[in-house]
């Protein structure tokens, strides 16, 4: 064949400096993000944890090798160690303690994912419609912020676990609503140097409406700093999560969730250590890797970090 | 003329994704006790050439140079003790926001007596503070050692600044654009504070800038530089037999307030003036 | 009668107690076609009056009508139309996560325009740019090219004000005047008027008819172009101004 079809590798046309559609600037430009973040090692182990969280999460029923409710034989199964039968052994009621775990990883992606999904948004827009219009609006608003920024996080979760009932569903509604608040302040703050910027006056001139304006141009400054916020809070949210669980008021049991494990382990801690402890691992190493994530997304996406 | 000091061939590059890119392309010139004037425009690396005579070349960048002499003074294997004793005392640099460049939660008198103090003696440091700042054609000078750098003016600011890098009675004096964010009847007031201190006290200046107007009127001398080089040396008194076009049309392209050139004329780069 | 006519501003800044006068009682009038200076220091009020014409910044006092009519309060979409800005900064004019094709069609969109495509491909020849650079973001973009998108921005809805805010004083000379040459072509192929804030003497001079300077909120003195070349100016502090702006001069009693 010979058509002069000039031959450019993707590498190529994803950084053109002149893209010819939206969709290849677009694309070009999550390329060179990806490409940042990509050089980051640290950001890079982080993200593979939290793949690999949603991979278990999404094959556990093919992963884990026993049922994680229903126990063995009471009598020779209960609180095995870690063998290559059971990988991580058994509890006290001859549950193998993988299956649990990786069973486990679908209410942890829960928690975090609905987290993420109530408490970001409110955040974003109480924050940003704060911080743009300023005046009453701001006050009002900040302090209804305030008064939920007043109360210790795990507090009020128990405080509203303990008005709605103790349930997986409650507690991660009781996490979502003391978690915005954090997320408004760091929106309001962003707002407020965004909404002097020339950028914002000229779209102004053009004759854009508030919502227009706050929707289209202040959000999409602000999310990366949010986005960089919730992901380092995800440790927390994980780890709230697991104490309201730990406490009984969280998932119930026999649900597998990571917290509700370790609590009941813990009656056999001094003889029976792996039963605590591997559900622990767990939230150690997923915490971690949210955390490594966000410090990987901030040194990418902070505006503030330098270009 | 003894040279105050001596540059050689500096180079200065910056890694970047496509391997180090040389901003400074063996830049050579050498200052007595006269203004020197480095005129650019941005990306030309004037201020990366001041910064480096003073070994302030940002981590990430690596500064060579052939030699590097100030006052008989090797630069190029001083070591931090040395460069500690050289800078403040000996040789400063005033840059061009104040805002910045001052600590915004001491007091000026507090800085000032804090930089005689640590090259000198303690006991009249405030006499001194006072007279630098009477010196920069401050009013109040009371006034203005009690104030934080943020209840200053803009051009009370860089005066203060300047009285700072000048009360060691240095001997080379970089200035980095230091009256770009100034009005002009302030910088002019600025600019004969500097004027004074050469004349009289002999010192030497290399005054950084993009204004070619302002440096032609200025200094005894003028380096212009393109892409890292020095393409033409002049002396500023005769400006307008500049014979490379680069620096031709740099005044060529200024508006003036008598000339009635409609189009402007406009710099058309050449790609022979990288070489 | 003048094109636009502003009597006695007054815009007072009030903030934790204090009240800061920004514009104490600025009269203009610009006529269409006109294209009209303003020059002062910093602190002068000279932004402050494009700010005010321009409803980013609330009037305490004064009027100001364009071709006879008051302007409504807040602006009207009918206002967008007829008066756009172009602003000091390049580098902060422009939103940084949108591409130049998004900056340019919103406003279109907003007015409901129709040929986007085309007016977005027009406008970016116009300001001589041409249709590579339309899907580029800022920060691919030098400072000249991202001043030329703002100009585009400004002409997009086809407005016969533009305001001036130091549209050149962040930009190198060299690209200073490819810019001032760009707006003096648009000003005479579509009968623009404009209103020129500038520190720069030179360049109110070069670009405008008439001028007024302005100091500490008030128009000290107003001028033509000839006036100004020929130093025929009444007022010390204009002199000062033409004085400095000629760049350094040793004063004579220290002799070299």
């Amino acid at each position: 064949m010979s058509t002069p079809v000039s031959r450019q590798s993707l590498g190529d046309w994803l950084t053109s400096e002149q893209p010819v559609s939206r969709s290849q600037a677009r694309l070009g430009q999550i390329w060179r993000t990806w490409k940042l973040f990509s050089g980051n090692r640290l950001g890079m182990v982080g993200l593979g944890i939290v793949v690999l969280l949603v991979l278990v999460a999404i094959f556990a029923n093919v992963m884990a090798p026993y049922d994680p409710l229903l126990g063995g034989d009471l009598r020779t199964e209960r609180l095995l160690p870690p063998s290559w039968e059971h990988l991580m052994g058994t509890d006290d009621l001859a549950r193998d303690i993988f299956s649990r775990v990786v069973h486990g990883a679908r209410l942890t992606l829960l928690v975090v994912a609905l987290v993420a999904i109530i408490a970001t948004p409110i955040g974003l827009l109480v924050g940003t419609v704060s911080g743009y219009f300023g005046g009453w609006v701001d006050t009002v608003l900040m302090r209804i912020t305030d008064i939920f920024l007043a109360f210790p996080r795990l507090i009020l979760a128990l405080a509203f676990v303990a008005a709605l009932g103790p349930g997986i569903e409650n507690a991660i509604i009781a996490i979502a609503i003391t978690s915005w608040p954090p997320y408004a302040r760091l929106a309001r703050a962003e707002t407020l140097t965004i909404r002097n910027a020339e950028h914002i006056d000229a779209i102004r001139l053009q004759g854009a409406s508030s919502p227009r304006i706050i929707w289209g141009h202040v959000v999409p400054l602000c999310l990366s700093s949010v986005i960089i916020r919730v992901t380092l809070d995800m440790a927390g949210i994980i780890l709230t999560a697991a104490g309201l669980g730990f406490l009984g008021l969280g998932a119930q049991p026999p649900q597998p969730e990571w917290g509700a494990m370790i609590a009941g382990g813990r009656r056999f801690i001094i003889d029976y250590w792996w039963v605590a402890t591997m559900p622990g691992i767990a939230i150690f190493a997923v915490s971690l890797g949210f955390n490594l994530l966000g410090d990987g997304l901030r040194d990418v996406l902070d505006p503030k970090a330098g270009k | 003329m003894s040279q105050l000091l001596t540059v050689e061939n500096l180079r200065i590059a910056f890694p970047s994704r496509k391997g180090p890119v040389e901003v400074v392309r063996g830049v050579s010139f050498s200052l007595g006790r006269e203004r020197l004037g480095i005129v650019g425009e941005s990306g030309s690396g004037k201020s990366q050439t001041g910064r480096a005579i003073l070994g302030l070349t940002p981590v990430s960048g690596t500064a060579t140079a052939e030699r590097l002499e100030f006052d008989g003074i090797n630069l190029r294997n001083a070591s931090p003790r040395q460069w500690r004793k050289l800078r403040g005392a000996r040789m400063s640099m005033v840059m061009q926001d104040p805002k910045f460049s001052l600590n915004p939660v001491m007091t000026v008198g507090r800085q000032l007596m804090e930089a005689v103090k640590l090259h000198g003696g303690k006991t009249e440091a405030r006499d001194k503070s006072l007279a630098m700042l009477e010196a920069v054609q401050i009013r109040d000078p009371e006034r203005v050692m009690a104030a934080y750098p943020h209840e200053l003016s803009g051009g009370m600011g860089q005066r203060a600044m300047i009285a700072m890098m000048l009360i060691t009675e240095p001997d080379l004096l970089i200035a980095d654009e230091p009256t770009s964010a100034l009005d002009v009847t302030v910088q002019i007031e600025v600019l004969r504070i500097l004027d004074r201190l050469v004349t009289e006290r002999g010192m030497g200046l290399v005054f950084i800038s993009h204004d070619l107007r302002l440096v032609a009127t200025f200094c005894d001398r003028v380096l212009v530089m393109y892409a890292g080089r020095v393409v033409e040396e002049l002396d500023a008194r005769h400006m307008d037999q500049a014979s490379h076009p680069y620096t031709r049309g740099l005044l060529n392209c200024l508006p003036t307030i008598s000339g009635d050139t409609r189009p402007l004329p406009v710099l058309a780069r050449d790609d022979a003036w990288l070489e | 009668m003048a094109l636009i006519d502003i009597e006695n501003l007054e815009v007072t800044f009030s903030g934790g107690g204090r009240h800061v006068r920004a514009l104490t009682g600025v009269s203009l009038a610009v006529e269409e076609e006109d294209s009209f200076g303003i020059v002062g220091e910093s602190g002068s009020g000279k932004s402050t009056v494009l700010r005010a014409l321009c409803g980013l910044t609330p009037v305490t006092a004064g009027r100001i009508s364009i071709d006879g009519k008051p302007v409504p309060s807040p602006r009207d979409q009918a206002f967008y139309r007829r008066v756009q800005m172009v602003f000091q900064d390049p580098y902060a004019s422009l939103h940084p996560r949108h591409t130049i094709d998004r900056v340019l069609s919103e406003p279109l969109v907003i007015h409901g325009l129709d040929h986007v495509e085309k007016r977005v491909e027009q406008a970016l020849e116009d300001v001589g740019l041409g249709a590579g650079f339309r899907f580029r973001y800022p920060h691919q973009l030098s400072g000249g090219q991202r001043q030329r998108v703002a100009i585009a921005r400004a002409l997009i809805l086809e407005p016969k004000i533009i305001l001036l805010d130091e549209p050149t004083s962040a930009l190198d000379a060299s690209i200073q005047a490819e810019v001032l040459n760009l707006l003096d072509r648009l000003r005479a192929q579509r009968g623009l008027t404009y209103i020129l804030v500038s520190h720069d003497l030179a360049v109110v001079s070069h670009m405008c008819d008439r001028l007024v300077v302005m100091q500490s909120g008030e128009v000290v003195e107003e001028l033509t172009r000839e006036a100004l070349q020929a130093h025929e100016t009444t007022q010390t502090y204009t002199r000062n101004l033409l004085t400095a702006s000629a760049g350094f001069t040793r004063s004579p009693a220290r002799p070299r």
